[in-house]
């Protein structure tokens, strides 16, 4: 036993008399919150293009980028919630594509209203994401190794079924199908916002990050996810359904992946079958910059929305500032590091307080 | 704070392993375990490293299940499937190292797993307000106090963390209350602090399994010592049959430990070893 | 087929139970055709062996229409075609390799790496296996010993589009590349810029995702409103580009290379101005027509120079002869 170590601290503190441990201020919690760096990061890249870029400063720049930033940011919402349940889906991109093809070719192949389509996609979507958990639990193994098979998995399935019904490597139009309207209405469609068209997965995608902001913070599930993601064996033995939390955030991928994927079809009538490959790259990108710790457990909806929004406004920024193309990517890369080291400086101050 | 002012009213059994044996394909990891919590004492599972304390514990929590004898738990024979099944036999078990989610804050780790809720359908909600003065209420009533229940739990001591799931495991009406090696990886003073809340538990009414390897922890608080040994019982008495020397000796090994220490002649005392 | 799709349908509506309207699309849908090559009669010559080694990666449209055209002169010339594909130069040379062991009467190959195919080739050659070479390897087919070429040239391509923008009064160009580093796309808008007398300016956009490639080209429409033509490197990247154009509220027009079903029906309605191709079916057919005829008369194409199959351009005063056999795989 050894006697010479001691802690004078911890039972004062459990006296309330601990004069280290102070209350925080509200700037402080604050500063501590997941998504605080990525905005000042936001806030950065959005100065930045509107003084070099004028044309970024009008309305339809803007709802230009917020449309980049809703294609992205309703895939990389559920995306966050998965990594905060600790768990990553390389499969997110492909199973965008996956959906598409499947709603199209199956109301094609058998002639039928598009909207059938549409459900056989979702359940297909959401088939994908309970095997994606399932296996999951069922087998211990890394997430990262089981989704990566299904990633290859869906890859070639979508090559395949592509090729033996239509011949070719995309699908065929569905523009004059039935039911057509009426989904590029839900998925696809442009609202006017004060005279500038906004696309309609501006307001989904708004609508999905509230969702999922409300849940994790204020309902049961939020918090099993949390503790699914920050200690899968303490949850569990508090009685938290884990299995149930992550399968269901696999499948929230698979929908948010189907809802994507809708809106794929319905803006362009036919998919390429090869997309979507190199996408669930970004949509982690996306959740890690809004302040996703990559070990789970830690994080926030609305920071991969604003992951999301600092992607967009930096694709598109350089297109508005007519920088030279060909350094498109190493500007993304110095942007994203940017973001993601003031996130952690920002993190690293608040810790301190 | 003497073990003894719990012992004067009468206690019933709540529950009681008889014979119980735990093997994995062809290897016994426990055998023959008989042991009986009663309301209100604390009975002391000691144990070297590999004796099958933590079988035990997974026994009783729930994370596996018994392959010989009873479990008996208010009278009615159990076999735990799952550690909810436990739970709502009201047994609830205190993990040394996996007892709260590190990042998530003081009163959300207070209700893991049993989160109350507010509204109805899909507005039904985390009733965060009740549940913040709950935690600080029972904390408080613990002699706990933190500033701010918002901090994350990975920020606060061993000890800290210890007594919050020790407090969140009876405020959740638990009738049992197994510790697992609660005070090993602390300091003096926080074990001290610890072994504090493990009394006031049982002065609550608690039966409490207190797994340890510190026969002196043990003595502090226990009425009753059990001994594990490769996966067999190898003493078991209540305080009364006991002295803390001879827990210490027959902890250390015993005879064993006495060939030990002729061998070395040095001026240790033999307790010592016992130490990590 | 009509009794289970009933049933699929049904199945669909009672698991979903989403749906009150009738579930059959009443247009659009599969419809039946039949996909007639281009064969007349079989000739009566002897049946011959000839192998088709390309670097086409698995499930690409281009080589899909490549292949068919080979085919169908397979099928009119009586001869057994053998079709490989292999991305990589090094499998791709051991599949030529191959075909010499297993004696084929006439090998026909792409050299899109001439470096890495040559030794093969001139193998092939000295084995005394006729060669055709189609598609890529224009510089480097005749020094192998290779009877013809068949084939286009990416910066020819460009050029002629160049010239057309030029004829067209065209003032600024937009040039999209859908893959970052691709040789081959980098060579079409260099050719536009050779030839075109206004600007020309080039854009990267993901091609793996369609939605990004609209906004990339929404973005810089509404950044440079003087651009007046978009010109795309690929069918469904020029349909991308026309919502593109309607979001940005630009007037600019669109011409792309290469087509497919859907593209020839934008020209038809006027939304995309004009494709311009290198007829790969073409290709096909004539690397292994040029075989059979050699093998058979002695006769070779081209007189020792490269046969050129494009740039050929579609656009409203051919669509519609075109349009059928597009919606075949053959266009």
């Amino acid at each position: 036993m050894s006697t010479s170590v001691s802690s004078p601290s911890a039972s004062a503190a459990l006296q309330g008399k601990d004069d280290r441990v102070k209350t925080r201020s509200v700037t402080s919690r604050l500063l501590s919150r997941p998504e605080i760096g990525s905005l000042i990061g936001a806030v950065a890249v959005f100065v930045l293009f509107c003084v070099v870029a004028p044309t970024f400063r009008t309305a339809p720049s803007l709802a230009t980028v917020a449309y980049s930033a809703s294609t992205i940011g309703i895939m990389a919402v559920a995306v966050a919630l998965l990594m905060i349940g600790g768990e990553f889906d390389l499969s997110a991109g492909v199973v965008v594509t996956t959906s598409a093809l499947a709603a199209s070719t199956f109301a094609f192949q058998l002639r039928l209203n598009l909207w059938v389509g549409i459900v056989v996609a979702l359940l297909l979507a959401l088939a994908v994401g309970a095997f994606n958990g399932w296996l999951l639990m069922r087998t211990g193994l890394p997430s990262f190794l089981i989704t990566l098979g299904t990633f290859f998995m869906l890859q070639g399935l979508n090559l395949g079924v592509t090729k033996l019904l239509t011949g070719g490597v995309s699908s065929d139009s569905v523009a004059d199908m039935d039911g057509f309207s009426a989904a590029q209405a839900v998925f696809a469609s442009t609202v006017q916002v004060g005279g500038v068209g906004v696309k309609i997965t501006v307001f989904w995608w708004i609508l999905f990050v509230a969702i999922a902001t409300w849940t994790l913070l204020r309902t049961r599930v939020g918090n099993w996810i949390f503790a699914a993601g920050g200690d899968a064996a303490a949850a569990r033995a508090v009685g938290v359904p884990v299995r149930r939390t992550k399968i269901g955030l696999f499948m929230a991928v698979g929908f948010c992946g189907w809802f994507v994927g809708m809106h794929q079809l319905f803006s362009f009538d036919s998919i390429q079958s090869g997309g979507g490959v190199g996408q669930e790259f970004i949509y982690i990108i996306a959740a890690v910059v809004g302040g996703c710790l990559l070990t789970g457990g830690y994080g926030s909806a609305i920071g991969s929305a604003i992951g999301a929004l600092i992607f967009g406004m930096t694709s598109l920024g350089i297109v508005y500032a007519g920088w030279d193309a060909n350094w498109f990517k190493l500007f993304l890369g110095v942007m994203l590091l940017l973001a993601t080291i003031v996130n952690l400086v920002v993190k690293n101050q608040a810790s301190k307080r | 704070m003497s073990a003894a002012t719990a012992g004067a009213a009468p206690t019933s059994e709540i529950l009681r392993l008889t014979d119980v044996g735990k093997s994995y394909g062809n290897v016994h990891a426990l055998r023959g375990v008989s042991l009986s919590v009663r309301q209100g004492e604390i009975t002391c599972v000691l144990g070297d490293n590999g004796a099958g304390k933590s079988t035990l514990i997974k026994v009783i929590a729930g994370l596996h299940q018994h392959t010989e004898g009873q479990l008996v738990v208010n009278g009615e024979e159990v076999r735990f499937t799952s550690p909810r099944d436990s739970l709502e036999r009201g047994i609830a078990t205190v993990y040394q190292d996996l007892a709260l989610v590190p990042l998530m804050s003081i009163w959300r780790n207070f209700f893991l797993g049993a989160e109350l809720s507010t509204g109805w359908g899909p507005f039904k909600r985390l009733d965060v307000r009740t549940m913040v003065r709950t935690t600080d209420e029972e904390l408080t009533k613990m002699g706990i106090s933190v500033p701010d229940l918002e901090r994350p739990v990975g920020a606060l001591s061993g000890g800290q963390r210890q007594c919050i799931a020790i407090a969140r495991a009876i405020h959740f009406g638990a009738k049992v209350l197994i510790l697992d090696e609660p005070t090993a990886a602390l300091g003096v003073k926080q074990s001290g602090v610890v072994l504090k809340y493990v009394a006031k538990a049982r002065d609550a009414g608690l039966g409490v399994i207190f797994i340890t390897h510190n026969p002196h922890h043990a003595y502090l608080v226990g009425n009753h010592f059990v001994i594990l040994n490769r996966g067999n019982v190898s003493l078991d008495r209540s305080r009364q049959e006991i002295t803390l020397e001879e827990l210490t000796n027959e902890m250390a090994g015993g005879a064993e430990l006495a060939a030990l220490s002729h061998e070395l002649s040095t001026a240790v005392p033999a307790p010592d070893t016992t130490g990590r | 087929m009509r009794i289970r799709s009933r049933k699929a349908a049904v199945i669909a509506l009672a698991a979903t139970a989403a749906l009150t309207l009738g579930s059959c699309s009443s247009s659009g849908g599969r419809e039946d055709t039949d996909t007639g090559g281009a064969a007349a009669g079989v000739a009566d010559t002897p049946r011959i062996k000839i192998a088709m080694v390309t670097h086409a990666a698995p499930g690409d449209t281009f080589w899909d229409i490549v292949r068919s055209g080979a085919e169908a002169a397979a099928k009119k010339d009586n001869v057994d075609l053998n079709y490989q594909g292999a991305p990589e130069a090094a499998d791709q040379a051991n599949l030529v390799q191959s075909a010499i062991d297993a004696k084929a009467d006439g090998i026909a190959v792409t050299m899109a790496k001439p470096d890495a195919m040559a030794p093969t080739v001139k193998a092939a050659v000295d084995a005394g296996i006729p060669v055709t070479v189609l598609n890529g390897g224009i510089d480097a087919w005749q020094a192998t010993g290779a009877i013809g070429y068949f084939g286009s040239n990416e910066t020819v391509a460009g050029e002629a589009v160049g010239t057309r923008l030029s004829t067209e009064g065209a003032k600024k160009v937009l040039c999209v590349i859908q893959e970052q580093g691709n040789v081959s796309l980098d060579a079409r808008c260099a050719g536009v810029k050779n030839t075109f007398t206004g600007t020309t300016e080039n854009i990267f956009v993901t091609g793996t995702d369609m939605p990004s490639v609209q906004q990339s080209i929404t973005s810089k429409l509404q950044q440079d409103p003087a651009i007046d033509r978009v010109v795309a490197l690929g069918a469904p990247y020029a349909l991308t580009a026309v919502k593109a154009i309607a979001d940005a509220g630009s007037q600019a027009k669109v011409g792309t290379f290469d087509t497919n079903e859907e593209l020839v029906k934008a020209i038809q309605g006027g939304t995309v101005e004009w494709a311009v191709d290198q007829q790969p079916y073409l290709q096909g057919y004539l690397a292994v027509d040029a075989l059979w005829l050699y093998k058979t008369n002695g006769n070779s194409i081209g007189g020792g120079q490269a046969t050129l199959t494009g740039p050929a351009f579609i656009d409203s005063t051919n669509v519609d002869r075109v349009a059928d056999f597009a919606a075949k795989g053959t266009r």
